[in-house]
């Protein structure tokens, strides 16, 4: 009975063929793979081709979090394989839904294995698990995985300390469809028996080619280990000569045909997205700690598998203990996928969010949190990157800086903050060197002053980003204006909307593509009464501060009430926040 | 100034730009219409060099042909290190001449199916492969057994050679032949070392490298 091989874990590399920063090429059961070690130690096994146009990943180049197509430069995150960056669409974010396919991989004697829809753990092997595994040279070999092992079966070597022996008695201890275990014994009067096992293992690599994957129970002293892989080497290249000789006696078998994935329904259908505010996963705290005078910043890793992609400016939906639901921005370098950290600035006047988030919430607890956003995404085509951050406002900024950083694009950071102790994630800052600025203790006529200087001069293809409180983005939205700056230029995020609603206008909203016309009376939002007709629409801040909920204006005239929007943003009149904005005519349609 | 009479897709031509840029060596780069004009066997350029073929160097009138005979010129005139060849090391000087006579079969074989497939030149391309492949082999396995033991180059010693200069674009240019690398995991983490060697310079198909981990010894 012959198992399923693709439900099987099967080696693709050895541990030193994934140094840091290189990209190994493997290919197992005919399907080519990009493997990959990140500098946090996890190995990605991935389909070794780009989704733009196909073009192997194993020639991109490994940044050490992410992967960097060669061709047209599209980022994939460390192993989520989401796509982070896409040079052509310099101003937006990729969609969280371009993906790479990833495959599992486990680290295991020295190996690096994977499969395609491997069932359990990777074999334990009681000889090697006794030992102290050490690998052999690899051998790649022209013929099918059956030949190999008939072949291993009658495969001769001498025992470690005894390499001279001319003619060691062989047995084989263990033979499997994928692996042959030998044991070599040599007798000897004065020294007695030296005796060495070896378990091959051989990668399917298509139906005509394999890889033999020695790996010798017991390692060798050091000052022999040398000649024991030479003697290996040299053995198993006869063992190759006699292999490929019989292969090339035989019909060539068909090659695999590796079945590329389609898209998954679930993406090529339009997706039910939530009625309301819901979340879609579930993460621990696995770290809270101080990160500045006032700010708790907490490390939310997944309970199960990998988290989504975010890109530099996305933020989360965090649904807290007591019912609220906050926005925090991801602060994380490109690729440091395992978890997102935030930060936390507890508010005096908090109504509930920041202080359960600190003194309720704590290591260990489980939370539930949207999937990531990017309403802010960073344009990487500027030749001047200005980032403002205001107090806590730097938490986005930051995952902008990182990116930035490891790309070698030039930018600044310029932090306002009351003192030193004020700066959140200081070790991470201090890490960007000369690129940051820090403000310290400035009045506000004195901050507004110092935004002036920085945006006195505005030259094509510079971007501004500000986040920070109110009155600082108004200042920095004035300055850049008055200084010339456009407003595509100049890109910012509220923490909160402060602008007092009035919601006591009643008028008529047409969905042009639903066919349907309602009445939004006093009181209440469009998003709410489209939710209570069935539409279904997505939302975050519900705030008018986000931008999740925009919708496109086909005809009537808004009554703006958000601060997502720009100014020039809001004089074009085609996009409207239903979540606080209304209608300034008595009718909107809206493209939905 | 020296002149290098220069392809911008030869090998043999990006051998000594990937050379000079390397020792910082200012040259005068003039392009020869080799294909698809065949100006190197011009009678206007045999006269330049007999036997119609490029590179050759002119330096300060000492004209010199042959790839792998100029990087020797260059690398002796022009590298104050002595490491690139190392005149004063027998040991290390006649491994880098065996390691030359082995790129010479690189290149017949590797470079020589790339002619056939990018250049239309009519070699038998089966052969070339096959011959490239059992190279690849050999020299896969030498430099797996040097990384055993803390070595980065073809030839003994710290510091790359003209050896693996005169190797490095036959084998880095072998997918566009039609021969994978994938068998040659040894072979293919010396092109990654090769690439991040200060004054490095791409030519088309040769891609720059990823930066090295801060703290890493490579």
């Amino acid at each position: 009975m012959t198992a399923d091989p693709f439900t099987m874990w099967h080696p693709v590399a050895s541990a030193h063929d994934v140094p840091y920063r290189h990209v190994h090429q493997a290919q197992l059961l005919g399907r080519e793979l990009a493997v990959w070690r990140a500098d946090d130690d996890y190995v990605n096994v991935w389909e070794n081709r780009c989704l733009h146009r196909g073009v192997r990943l194993s020639i991109g180049s490994n940044d050490g979090t992410e992967l960097r197509c060669q061709y047209h430069g599209w980022r994939y995150a460390n192993r989520s394989a989401g796509c982070t960056y896409i040079p052509a669409h310099p101003a937006d974010a990729p969609a969280r839904t371009i993906c790479n396919r990833t495959f599992g991989s486990v680290e295991r004697y020295g190996l690096i294995w994977s499969g395609e829809s491997p069932v359990g753990d990777p074999p334990t092997v009681d000889v090697l698990e006794a030992g102290t595994p050490f690998g052999l040279r690899n051998l790649p070999v022209n013929a099918p995985v059956s030949l190999a092992v008939r072949h291993l079966q009658s495969h001769r070597f001498a025992p470690c300390g005894r390499l001279d022996a001319e003619a060691p008695s062989m047995t084989v201890d263990g033979v499997s469809d994928y692996s042959v275990t030998l044991t070599a014994r040599a007798g000897d009067s004065q020294s007695g028996d030296s005796q060495s096992t070896v378990v091959f293992f051989v990668q399917p690599v298509d139906s005509a080619r394999c890889v033999i994957r020695g790996v010798l129970a017991d390692a060798p002293p050091a000052g022999e280990q040398l000649a024991v892989w030479r003697h290996h080497s040299t053995e198993l290249d006869q063992l190759r000569t006699a292999i490929e000789a019989e292969a090339a006696s035989m019909p060539a078998p068909e090659p695999m045909v590796p079945v590329l994935q389609q898209v998954p329904l679930h993406l090529a259908e339009v997706p039910d997205a939530p009625a309301g505010r819901q979340p879609a996963l579930r993460v621990q705290v696995q770290r809270k700690w101080g990160a500045a005078a006032g700010v708790a910043a907490f490390e939310l890793a997944p309970l199960e598998g990998v988290l989504p992609t975010f890109q530099p400016g996305a933020h989360i939906d965090v649904h807290l203990p007591n019912g609220l639901v906050r926005q925090y921005s991801i602060t994380n370098g490109p690729g440091e996928s395992a978890s997102y950290r935030i930060g936390v600035k507890l508010e005096p006047d908090s109504s509930g969010g920041s202080s359960c988030l600190h003194e309720t919430v704590r290591e260990g607890d489980v939370l539930a949190i949207s999937e990531p956003r990017n309403n802010f995404p960073l344009r990487r085509d500027s030749t001047r990157t200005v980032l403002m951050a205001g107090g806590i406002g730097i938490t986005p900024l930051l995952a902008m800086a990182q990116a930035l950083d490891r790309m070698s694009l030039p930018f600044e950071l310029h932090c306002f903050v009351q003192s030193a102790e004020h700066v959140a994630f200081a070790e991470v800052v201090d890490g960007l060197g000369g690129s940051v600025v820090r403000h310290l203790g400035l009045s506000p006529d004195e901050t507004v002053a110092e935004i002036r200087r920085l945006a006195a001069s505005y030259e094509s293809f510079s971007n501004l980003y500000v986040c920070g409180p109110g009155p600082m983005l108004e200042a920095v939205r004035r300055e850049a204006s008055s200084a010339g700056w456009p407003d595509d230029a100049v890109h910012f995020e509220y923490f909160k909307n402060t602008n007092e609603i009035d919601d006591s206008s009643t008028f008529e909203v047409a969905l042009a593509r639903s066919a349907m016309t309602v009445t939004v009376p006093a009181g209440a939002t469009i998003l709410e009464v489209l939710r209570g007709h069935g539409v279904i629409m997505p939302s975050s801040c519900e705030q008018g501060a986000c931008g999740t909920c925009v919708a496109t204006v086909l005809e009537g005239e808004p009554d703006h009430q958000d601060v997502y929007l720009n100014d020039s943003e809001h004089r074009a009149g085609d996009r409207i926040m239903t979540c606080v904005s209304r209608a300034a005519s008595d009718r909107l349609v809206l493209d939905l | 100034m020296i002149k290098l009479y220069d392809y911008v897709l030869s090998v043999n031509c990006y051998k000594q730009r990937l050379l000079m840029s390397i020792l910082d060596v200012p040259y005068e780069s003039i392009p020869v219409d080799f294909y698809p004009g065949w100006e190197h066997k011009s009678e206007a350029f045999k006269k330049i060099n007999p036997l119609g073929h490029i590179p050759v160097i002119d330096d300060d009138g000492y004209i010199l042909w042959d790839a792998h005979a100029i990087l020797v010129y260059l690398a002796a005139k022009y590298d104050p290190s002595g490491q690139w060849y190392p005149a004063g090391d027998p040991e290390r000087i006649g491994e880098t001449a065996s390691w030359m006579l082995f790129a010479e079969g690189t290149t017949n074989t590797a470079s020589a199916a790339r002619l056939c497939v990018n250049l239309e030149y009519d070699f038998d391309l089966e052969a070339c492969q096959a011959g490239a492949h059992r190279l690849f082999r050999v020299l896969d396995e030498h430099l797996w057994f040097r990384e055993r033991q803390g070595l980065d180059w073809v030839c003994s010693g710290a510091h790359p050679t003209i050896a693996d200069l005169a190797l490095f674009p036959d084998v880095v240019l072998s997918e566009e032949g039609g021969i994978s690398r994938m068998d040659y995991p040894a072979l293919r983490r010396w092109t990654d070392r090769f690439r991040r060697i200060p004054g490095f310079v791409p030519m088309p198909g040769i891609f720059p490298p990823a930066a090295v981990k801060a703290g890493s010894p490579d």
